[in-house]
């Protein structure tokens, strides 16, 4: 158990670790739409180029962030019944959850995206439009991503095992969640008071 | 067996409803099911083998989507612009302006909460601000309890309706029409819609007007030194700016003679007045000439940011400078560039609101991809043709079809978000829309509109979770006044929200009846007008039929091929005579 418990920390820390990286990649997508509108306008010149990478660059954040996101356990669930459950009960839900709905999806795409990225390498296949990125990189984003999705899945199954045997504690924060919502509060309470 | 395969569609919705209920993360559930009922339909003989060798490229389909772009540029820009302080020195000044009225408050938080819409579409920082800088003055001199925290929840969930809004930026996407018409189509609603709460207002200072105090002299800040109140020169300003915009237009488009469209006219016009308005307020601060009073100096400063994300935002898409998801960008860079002169934009924040934006988009597109699972399995089996069956054999034509459906996502709001609604329910209702002759933008401004109430509905809306966290729970003492005041229970929230559910409804009814509203937007566009930087481009349409849907969209009069040709007919017989009534006759 404490190997394993080892392997999904590592696996966690990879995951936090790339998803604050690719959260950059947010910035990147809006300084360079918003630089496309302001040259197309400005000077008249378009370049597919350009407008293919804003979204080559967000596929690569929803994509690479996927596992990360599954970390932060902020992928929206629809809790009216189970959120009457105990954390045990939850967490059998998980459990379940993980090896029947996620790992299934998570694999068939790794498996199928693998292929379909091996082709478009080996024919070197370019974008249809004119003036297009090579489509490649973008199409290796897809099994890369489904490989970080399926290792924090096993990380979080690890998790909720160690939880269940005695072996770890809650991984999943219960109770208030919205943190984010209440530092927003505080911050503008704080900037109310400073003026008054 | 046999019944199995007959009824395989109306099962697999049915293991839908169960495995999202089993309470684990949409994405996987909506995925998990379509992959399962894949297999039972390989396995039945039903669905080919190669079915899932289909997954990669409708992935493909959500990545190369340029539309979605929409959501981590607005969430962004959101997110920036809510820590900016720009909706608290809105709160702050416009409620001084109204406040000598009776009602002047629950006004003032209507045009906040409008305002603020048009900029960018997040509930959540509405809500929060009002209920932290109007909700304790209004508290203070007396309002109903009810009735401010109402109009607060309500305000705060224009966002969803008023352009740009995600929602209608999704349901553009889904219904596989353009973002440029979603928005003009939910114009006018949305602004009707925040006319009738003013409305309500109105006819609460009427009849109740204990309920909504003016606010006392003592209480407004930015008076003169001589007492009086400075609106007049308010009332000034604004007349000068508006003949100044008048004046602008005149001159630098009438010598052309060219037919250049309304909207860009209007843009332009307002561009230029607010302009104005801003070059007199900075003349008369810099040399100090009193002609303005403080209070209209003072407005017209606070106004200047949310006009110039307005501008890049929606006026850069009616001008035909930017496309749609472009505008989000340019406000979020726009939001950016506010924070960061105020000297509230910091690196934590940045990469607070980065990595928010990133895992917030993330489960979206993944709700998404999940239901595009689900529709490769669904379509398989041909579930879209029993939907279709069950609403097309609704009595009472387009409008049973309409009262039912608005029913259904009302209800379905109470447990579903807006994305899964709009992932999964309306890419099911939309081609039965389109077959009764429904407008496709009239019918998602609909949607929109409804699904704005999943906001505000006791218990779950989020905008009153939100208004509840930071309005005072405990008794407490007024820093003003220094009175202990009573707090805000949560009965009072829900009572309030109600009056303003019902004004909702009505608002979607009223649409019903009154279509016209949405399709402005088929007069509003300039057609082929060579002057034109580009036209707002048709987004590709994301519904499982995107092939028969452009034929649709181009006009096309394809027969469908999931519907008996008889139906087909007369539902587009049908169409054309609706559109004939709209346009009265021509």
């Amino acid at each position: 158990m404490q190997g394993l418990l080892k392997l999904s920390r590592l696996i966690d820390a990879i995951n936090d670790r790339i998803g604050n990286w690719v959260s950059w990649l947010i910035l990147v997508m809006v300084l360079v739409s918003t630089g496309n509108a302001i040259i197309r306008k400005t000077l008249n010149m378009s370049s597919n180029a350009w407008l293919e990478l804003q979204w080559y660059l967000f596929s690569a954040v929803f994509l690479l962030a996927a596992g990360y996101t599954l970390l932060k356990n902020a992928h929206v669930r629809i809790d009216v019944v189970s959120g009457r459950f105990s954390a045990r009960g939850q967490t059998w839900i998980d459990i379940f959850g993980t090896v029947f709905f996620l790992m299934p999806m998570s694999i068939a795409f790794l498996y199928l995206s693998w292929k379909v990225f091996v082709r478009t390498y080996t024919q070197h296949e370019i974008s249809g439009s004119a003036g297009g990125l090579v489509m490649w990189p973008a199409r290796l984003l897809v099994p890369v991503g489904f490989f970080l999705l399926t290792a924090q899945g096993f990380s979080e199954l690890i998790k909720r095992v160690a939880f269940l045997t005695g072996h770890g504690p809650d991984p999943v924060p219960r109770g208030d969640t919205r943190a984010a919502e209440a530092e927003l509060a505080e911050e503008i309470r704080k900037h109310a008071e400073g003026k008054a | 067996m046999e019944f199995l395969t007959a009824n395989i569609a109306p099962i697999m919705f049915a293991g839908l409803v169960v495995f999202l209920l089993l309470g684990y993360p949409v994405a996987f559930a909506l995925a998990a099911n379509g992959i399962f009922f894949g297999l039972v339909g390989i396995e039945l003989g039903l669905l080919q083998p190669s079915l899932f060798q289909a997954l990669p490229e409708r992935l493909w389909g959500v990545m190369s989507n340029e539309t979605l772009l929409a959501v981590p540029f607005f969430t962004f820009m959101g997110l920036i612009l809510e820590r900016s302080g720009m909706a608290e020195d809105l709160l702050d000044t416009i409620g001084q302006l109204f406040g000598p009225l009776r009602g002047g408050l629950a006004f003032a938080v209507i045009f906040v909460g409008a305002l603020l819409a048009a900029t960018t579409g997040v509930v959540a920082a509405s809500v929060i601000s009002m209920g932290l800088i109007s909700l304790p003055i209004m508290l203070r001199y007396g309002y109903d309890r009810r009735l401010a925290s109402g109009v607060i929840a309500a305000s705060g969930t224009l966002a969803q309706i008023i352009p740009p809004s995600l929602v209608l930026i999704i349901m553009a996407d889904q219904l596989g029409k353009s973002v440029g018409d979603m928005y003009a189509g939910a114009f006018i609603p949305g602004i009707t819609l925040a006319s009738l709460y003013v409305l309500y207002i109105v006819g609460v200072t009427i009849f109740k007007p204990a309920w909504v105090p003016a606010l006392p002299p003592e209480a407004r800040k930015l008076g003169e030194p001589n007492g009086s109140s400075g609106t007049p020169s308010f009332v000034v300003i604004f007349v000068l700016a508006v003949i100044a915009g008048a004046l602008f237009d005149r001159f630098y488009y009438v010598p052309k003679y060219v037919d250049v469209p309304l909207d860009e006219r209007l843009v332009i016009a307002a561009g230029a007045g607010a302009a104005f308005a801003l070059a007199a307020a900075m003349v008369n601060r810099a040399f100090k000439l009193g002609l303005l009073s403080r209070l209209a100096e003072q407005v017209v400063f606070v106004l200047i940011p949310p006009l110039a994300l307005i501008f890049l935002v929606l006026g850069t898409i009616f001008l035909g400078w930017a496309t749609p998801t472009e505008g989000g960008a340019m406000g979020a860079t726009g939001a950016l560039v506010m924070a960061l002169s105020r000297g509230r934009l910091s690196l934590k924040l940045t990469r607070q609101a980065m990595e928010s934006t990133a895992r917030l988009s993330t489960f979206v597109v993944f709700i998404l991809i999940g239901a595009r699972v689900f529709s490769l399995t669904f379509y398989g089996v041909n579930g879209h043709v029993w939907v279709e069956h069950l609403l097309t054999s609704l009595p009472g034509g387009q409008l049973g079809f309409l009262i039912v459906v608005n029913l259904l996502v009302f209800v379905l709001a109470f447990f579903l978000d807006y994305f899964e609604l709009a992932f999964i329910v309306v890419p099911l209702l939309g081609p039965v829309a389109e077959k009764l002759g429904i407008d496709p933008i009239w019918f998602g401004v609909l949607l929109a509109l409804n699904m704005q109430t999943s906001f505000m509905h006791p218990p779950f809306g989020f905008a009153l979770f939100y208004l509840r966290s930071v309005a005072p729970s405990r008794d407490f003492m007024d820093k003003v006044t220094g009175k202990r005041t009573a707090p805000v229970t949560t009965a009072q929230i829900y009572w309030g929200a109600i009056p303003f559910v019902i004004i909702q409804l009505i608002m979607v009814s009223l649409l019903i009846a009154f279509p016209q509203m949405s399709l402005v937007y088929k007069t509003d566009l300039p057609k082929g007008d060579p002057d034109k930087a580009f036209e707002i481009p048709v987004e590709a349409p994301a519904a499982g039929n995107a092939a028969d849907d452009i034929m649709k969209d181009l006009g096309g009069k394809n027969d469908d091929a999931g519907a008996e040709p008889a139906t087909g007919k007369s539902a587009e017989e049908q169409a054309a005579e609706d559109l004939q009534k709209q346009f009265g006759g021509k």
